[in-house]
């Protein structure tokens, strides 16, 4: 792989993070804006982690993703009642006012006779943690797709237990949710928390990766992307938001093919999936057939699908 | 007899599900035509099916001859079809003066909906009593008259009506039933849902039974003894068989 | 005193520009309870569009102003056609995560048709200042205030003494009723979208008329300040779109007025936030009286 590559597939990578982050939240079925808020406040506490208190990456993802959670456990509290439009617009003005707020947030240490840190709207330079180390792209990619598969292989597991059927449950209807023994408030908390850990942990891959973040990075517009990338790819399966990501990204950013109309072909695409697919390429139907053909072969056991096609219809 | 609407073979499905089966019944001009089965059957499916709310995958519904599916609900209105829904759907935050003149909502004839809405408040004058009141803030027996008034108020020449007893008390049916009989002294054609067979049978001069999206059995009153009516419109024979 | 009441003042004319932008939004947010991203970025096409006229041709400004309109109103429609229209019951959010797609391309379109990040555009009044004893007021901004007044008294009377406006109330209630009372709810709708990208048409004109310029971010600005003005006054309604547009506008300018340009965005965002949290429906949100008076009366007999 050249450079050029790595550096794309990489920055697929530390976005599936945001994405995924936003994919959690619809299956409670509640729409946000506000994910990358999390993946800022991630990107800034490791970068300060590592590159002015010195101490070691692993530490600093720790406290990007700790960061990420708490802040999502902070706006989850007060926002617990809210729905559809006014729970989305709430989590916009909390993004925007945290991106306003890393705007104003100077905090900068000499280091090697040079300033770091965060400096406001010039935003936070010189995270080079993977350099000094000798870390290769190479390495750190395979870093961030380590991390990314555990977080899907977490997110896997999270579907299939009671915890992911509460999700959907309250995703449907959560009056209903509330009747049949779902305890709301601490399900959507967890819910809230797990989105915020996961997009604060992709914040700190991401400062990590372009060794420099700046609040303009973080703005409406990642946060309605990410959304989007769930449903572009589809609502069946966390592997959604990772296609989404990558027919975006890999397809549209990489590629000259289509030069200055680029966003009008690739928002016409979108558009005219959205009608033929409403819920993304992987849709719950497609992948509760995909599931059922790949089962099929080792162990047919149609009880046992039935009951699981009606959990994710 | 002339027909009024006249429905073949129709199939409609939600998804894959077929609701009706290839239903094939008729209702006579100026009589009343009533629909007995029990829940589930694909009443409900069938009034929406005719009201062009959901579109039949197979079949044909014509009345007086014209067909009536691909056309759009507000075109089918304008055919002269007006649907009286199952649990009424008047709207809630208008008051009932407006819920009548959206039931007009085609017409052009000012002056004459001004008259029709004065002669809906001499047929329901607890209507006329509450005509600036909100909709929502009707009783259920209140909102069922005012839902019928509202069908009415498109001059159709084929009232369906589906289940206009759903939840009122007894004395409350009577009334609407009366109210029934006495549009279609004045000429209406009715097609009619219902669950009560005994009140159904009353007024209706021809039934059918339905069961699982099919039609079971086609009879007027007194060719069938009301026991058996009742038992298969509310059991079905297939399920009490089995 | 008089600096603050001149603040309040200035804060109320940008608001009236907000509380516009919020009229149209509100209208299309009420009558389809969905959300449509692409609303500012339709208002920037007819803007670019009359830009492009204007600095080609340079024709009188009123013939800017119906490009203006026209061409927001056409791609409106584009936009109701393609994601609203083909998405049927319970794609909400497929819908608005498409008119975030289409904003991408409307964006797009506008920067081939002017590249450059600001163009000149005609003004109304020549930017001259009136002053009225102590204090200092843009007739641009009046003519704005005007406008939003007039248009919401306008769309009052439309939906409340018109057919149009008995047809789009009936189907905000029930759309299946209305369907059933004879009301042309697919042609309706799009009536109403047409309608709502005029009106977002005609603040986007006087809004860069005010500025004399236009520029790339328009499309953005639009749709946010239209959004969060209507999230403040109240959902998808006409006074709530005023008094949210107006009440943003004051809080803009008195906090931009203390602490400068960015804290007036940060107060902007933290009075929504907190006023959702306390009251989500807005300052003068109904919701909470609706869901009640909804449901009297239709259940009382009913025995399941
Ligand atoms: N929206 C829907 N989606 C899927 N299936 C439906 C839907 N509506 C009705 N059905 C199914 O279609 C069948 C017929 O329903 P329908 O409402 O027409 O029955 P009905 O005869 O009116 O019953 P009731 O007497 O209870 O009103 C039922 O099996 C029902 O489950
Ligand atoms: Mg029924």
């Amino acid at each position: 792989m050249d450079d050029h590559l790595i550096g794309i597939v990489s920055n697929i990578g530390v976005i599936s993070f945001v994405a995924l982050s936003a994919y959690l939240l619809l299956l409670t079925g509640e729409i946000s804006f506000g994910q990358q808020a999390f993946f800022a406040i991630g990107a800034y506490t490791s970068g300060i982690v590592t590159a002015m208190w010195q101490l070691p990456f692993a530490l600093g993802l720790g406290a990007g993703a700790a960061t990420g959670a708490a802040a999502a456990l902070l706006v989850g509290l007060p926002t617990l009642r809210l729905h559809g439009l006014q729970f989305a617009i709430a989590t916009l003005a909390f993004a925007e006012a945290v991106r306003i707020l890393f705007e104003l947030f100077r905090y900068q240490i000499v280091r090697d006779g040079e300033l770091v840190g965060p400096n406001g709207i010039e935003g936070f330079r010189n995270i080079r943690y993977i350099f000094e180390n000798d870390v290769s792209a190479t390495e750190f990619m395979l870093i961030i797709y380590g991390l990314l598969g555990a977080t899907l292989f977490g997110l896997f597991l999270l579907e299939r237990s009671r915890l992911g059927t509460a999700f959907r449950m309250i995703g449907e209807d959560d009056l209903l949710a509330a009747t049949q023994g779902v305890a709301v408030v601490p399900v959507k908390l967890t819910a809230a928390c797990l989105a915020g850990t996961i997009a604060g942990l992709g914040g700190g891959l991401y400062a990590h990766l372009t060794t420099y973040v700046e609040p303009a990075i973080f703005d409406v517009m990642l946060g309605v992307h990410s959304l989007a990338y769930g449903l572009i790819g589809g609502l069946g399966t966390a592997f959604g938001p990772l296609l989404g990501v990558v027919i975006d990204i890999g397809l549209l950013e990489s590629t000259r093919w289509f030069a200055g109309y680029r966003m009008i072909v690739f928002g016409g695409l979108v558009a005219v999936l959205l009608i033929v697919r409403p819920r993304g390429l992987l849709d719950e139907q497609l992948v509760h057939r995909i599931r059922r053909a790949v089962r099929r072969r080792p162990r047919p056991s149609p009880a046992n699908d039935t009951v699981l096609g009606k959990e994710l219809s | 007899m002339e027909a009024m609407l006249e429905i073949a073979d129709v199939v409609t499905a939600y998804g894959k599900i077929e609701a009706l089966k290839g239903v094939s019944l008729s209702a006579a001009k100026g009589r009343i035509t009533c629909l007995l089965g029990p829940n589930g059957a694909g009443k409900t499916t069938l009034m929406m099916s005719i009201a062009g709310a959901l579109k039949p995958r197979q079949g044909s519904i014509r009345l007086e001859g014209s067909e009536l599916v691909g056309l759009s609900p507000a075109r089918i209105v304008g055919n002269g079809v007006a649907l009286v829904p199952e649990n009424r759907l008047v709207f809630p935050q208008m008051s009932v003066r407006e819920n009548l003149l959206a039931g007009a909502y085609q017409r052009n004839d000012s002056g004459e909906v001004t008259a029709d809405i004065e002669r809906m408040y001499a047929r329901f004058p607890r209507l006329k009593e509450r005509r600036e009141q909100l909709a929502g803030t009707l009783s259920g027996g209140e909102q069922q008259m005012l839902a019928v008034a509202r069908a009415l108020m498109s001059r159709p020449r084929l009232l369906l009506m589906d289940e206009p007893s759903l939840g009122l008390a007894p004395i409350v049916v009577k009334e609407i039933f009366g109210i029934i009989a006495e549009l279609n002294r004045e000429g209406v054609t009715i097609f009619l849902v219902e669950q009560n067979a005994h009140l159904a049978l009353q007024v209706a001069h021809h039934f059918y039974l339905m069961e699982q999206g099919r039609v079971t059995f086609s009879g007027n009153p007194g060719e069938l003894a009301e026991d058996e009516v009742i038992k298969r419109a509310y059991l079905g024979t297939r399920r009490s068989a089995g | 005193m008089i600096p603050f009441i001149q603040t309040t003042l200035d804060g109320l004319m940008v608001g009236s520009s907000y509380g516009l932008l919020a009229l149209g939004f509100a209208l299309i947010f009420g009558v389809m309870r969905r959300l449509n991203l692409s609303y500012g970025p339709s208002i920037m096409i007819g803007a670019y569009l009359g830009t492009l006229l204007y600095i080609k041709f340079g024709p009188p400004t009123y013939v800017v102003a119906i490009v203006a309109v026209a061409g927001s109103v056409m791609a409106g429609i584009y936009v109701e056609r393609l994601c609203f229209a083909p998405l049927g019951v319970g794609a909400g959010v497929a819908s608005m995560v498409s008119s975030f797609a289409i904003w991408m391309q409307l964006e797009q379109a506008s920067l081939l048709m002017l590249p450059r990040h600001s163009y000149p555009f005609p003004s109304l009044t020549g930017g001259e200042l009136w002053s009225l004893g102590p204090f200092v007021v843009r007739p641009d901004y009046l003519i704005m205030l005007a406008a939003m007044l007039a248009m919401s008294a306008a769309l009052t009377l439309l939906l409340y003494r018109t057919r149009f406006g008995l047809g789009l109330r009936a189907i905000v209630e029930n759309s299946l009723a209305a369907s059933l009372s004879g009301i042309d709810v697919e042609r309706t709708m799009l009536k109403a979208f047409a309608l709502a990208s005029a009106i977002g048409g005609v603040a986007g004109f006087l809004v860069l008329s005010a500025n004399q310029q236009v520029t790339a971010m328009l499309g953005m600005w639009a749709t946010l300040k239209g959004l969060i003005a209507m999230m403040i006054g109240g959902l998808g309604s006409i006074p709530g779109a005023i008094v949210g547009g107006l009440a943003l506008g004051v809080i803009e300018a008195h906090s931009q007025n203390l602490f400068g340009p960015q804290v007036r965005d940060l107060a902007a965002y933290a009075v929504l936030f907190v006023l959702l949290v306390l009251r989500p429906g807005g300052i003068l949100g109904t919701t909470a009286v609706r869901r009640g008076m909804g449901q009297r009366g239709g259940d009382r007999w009913t025995t399941t």
